[in-house]
């Protein structure tokens, strides 16, 4: 692959994020930072993205898109692309019999709102259930945006001979996962740059993942002119240009060249006779 | 007992260690991995292959610990490092990070030292724990198989001879190493620490060891996610170890190679009894 493609992903994460530690009456102070996305964080991303002339792709829950149309509309108004991320943000290995119909309601919530079925998908707090793949195929979306498994787009075959690309992201590229340690946005900045210098180097993709959010996301002024600073220094690197999502997958699909079989199946015969532990020591975002 | 020392003729001995931590990671603690549960299918693809080129452009041993279990998943990538002349160690079945009972244990080692050999056609020598537990049962049944030596404690700071039995034989080589600094997961996991201040933590490490104890044991993980296989790590990782064959005297010894320079050099290892 020659040159280097930026994936700007932007997390939309708002009330659905504070309501899996709280209920619908406690929307308000630490749990309002939700809030904060979409009304300080989102008119500041946009309006930064334009000065920058960058397509993002914007993964929102069907709860949130529902909370929020008029927000959603406007991403879509300045051009980004709206991609799902699930009914609202329980993980889907929870879902269990209701997983194909929460993935049916986050694709036609945002068609309605939108007029644009999407064509995209990220799975909340990054985890799918050893179905997830094959439904979202017969769902028909072009791509999941999930694993962290590789430095350029794939696709996977799943039954009935269907194909859905991957666009794997890089856990070093989320923003929500530093400042959620509390880290200045200095350190983020200085992570996010070593890694890019690193990746562009190499010609592999660049997956950025962004949140709105005023806690753990990048869209307080201070960070959104840090943020813009790097996006700026990326584009002035030799070779980049940035792609949305669905372009990736196209290219992914057309390409058939490194194509998968679903890694839901491989591991069944051992996940069936192991107990869960749990991850021990790392916490999912 | 005489503390370990290492001759004037040795300035400094340098172990490198890469820990596969494929999927067994996560199968091995009953997650299927999947989405940002993936990480362990990056070493396969990506991370291995890096560091093999990484290892081979600077020209130094290292020694990969492998799961069992991944070795089943990924044969080929087994086989890729003994092609490329890199020492290939046990490291559990599926990566066992608990305690694992005296019974169980024996078989899982054995399990896992049949994969390795059969698929290398050559005995393993060495072993680290998945998550630094381990037992004299677990010495026992390394030493039954011919193990030389073992890489999980963290006891000191150079090698030692350890005995962990009443018979002659119950006695194996320590390459005692430290998670906490000389490792890539704590920054990456635990601190989300930049990987130049990484880079700068391990050259203040080999600093203070080359004028002191003058023996390092360096791990890495070749994954995505809290490993050093995507590039930015990988390029740390490198650094270090450019960093350190500048200084005079560093010599870089798999872990086998190491164990058995300590095999036949008895005279310089302090033997630490274990009740």
């Amino acid at each position: 692959m020659s040159g280097c493609a930026v994936f700007l992903s932007v997390n939309f994460d708002a009330e659905a994020y504070d309501l899996r530690s709280t209920s619908e009456d406690r929307l308000f102070g630490r749990f309002s930072y939700g809030r904060y996305g979409v009304r300080a964080g989102l008119p500041r991303l946009l309006a930064m993205l334009e000065r920058r002339s960058i397509q993002a792709t914007v993964f929102a829950a069907a709860s949130d898109v529902q909370r929020h149309p008029d927000a959603i509309r406007a991403v879509r108004d300045a051009g980004h692309e709206i991609a799902s991320r699930g009914a609202d943000l329980t993980p889907l290995p929870l879902m269990k019999e209701r997983e194909r119909e929460s993935l049916v309601k986050s694709r036609d919530v945002i068609a309605a709102v939108t007029g644009e079925t999407p064509k995209g998908f990220r799975a909340p707090a990054g985890e799918l259930s050893p179905q997830t793949l094959q439904f979202l195929a017969e769902l028909g979306f072009a791509y999941d945006s999930s694993f962290q498994d590789d430095d350029h787009p794939y696709a996977f075959s799943v039954r009935g001979d269907l194909r859905i690309a991957e666009i794997p992201t890089v856990q070093a590229l989320d923003d929500s996962l530093p400042f959620s340690a509390r880290h200045t946005h200095a350190r983020v900045v200085k992570i996010w740059r070593e890694e890019f210098d690193a990746l562009h180097r190499e010609g592999c993709l660049v997956p950025l993942t962004v949140h709105l959010r005023g806690d753990l996301g990048f869209t307080r002024a201070a960070r959104i002119a840090a943020l813009e600073e790097l996006l700026a220094y990326m584009a002035s690197r030799p070779g980049v240009r940035f792609v949305t999502g669905a372009q990736l997958a196209a290219r992914a699909l057309a390409s058939g060249e490194r194509v998968e079989p679903d890694p839901g199946l491989a591991h069944e015969k051992t996940l069936a006779v192991t107990p869960y532990r749990g991850d021990l020591a790392v916490k999912p975002i | 007992m005489e503390r370990t020392r290492l001759p004037d003729d040795l300035r400094c001995a340098v172990t490198l260690g890469v820990d596969f931590d494929g999927p067994s990671h996560e199968v091995g603690r009953g997650i299927a991995p999947l989405g940002t549960h993936s990480w362990g299918r990056y070493s396969a693809r990506r991370g291995i292959p890096r560091l093999i080129e990484m290892l081979k452009r600077q020209d130094v041993p290292c020694t990969f610990f492998v799961p069992g279990y991944d070795a089943q998943c990924h044969p080929e990538t087994v086989r890729a490092i003994d092609a490329a002349g890199f020492e290939v160690a046990a490291h559990g079945y599926l990566h066992e990070a608990w305690d694992v009972e005296a019974g169980e244990e024996s078989r899982l080692l054995r399990q896992t030292d049949e994969i390795l050999r059969q698929m290398l056609g050559k005995p393993v020598l060495g072993w680290r724990s998945p998550s630094g537990r381990k037992t004299a049962n677990t010495m026992q049944v390394l030493k039954s198989m011919g193990y030389i030596y073992d890489s999980s404690d963290k006891d000191y700071d150079l090698p030692y001879r350890l005995r962990f039995g009443p018979n002659a034989n119950d006695c194996i080589i320590e390459l005692p190493n430290n998670t906490y600094s000389l490792d890539d997961f704590p920054f990456y996991k635990f601190s989300y620490t930049p990987p130049s201040e990484v880079l700068a933590q391990w050259k203040s490490e080999f600093d203070a060891i080359y004028a002191a104890d003058r023996f390092v044991v360096l791990v890495v993980h070749p994954r995505s996610g809290w490993g050093s296989g995507t590039p930015a790590r990988a390029d740390a990782f490198e650094q270090a170890i450019a960093y350190m064959k500048t200084h005079e005297g560093v010599r870089f010894f798999s872990s086998a190679e190491f164990a058995r320079w300590c095999l036949e050099h008895p005279r310089h290892l302090e033997e630490l009894r274990t009740p």
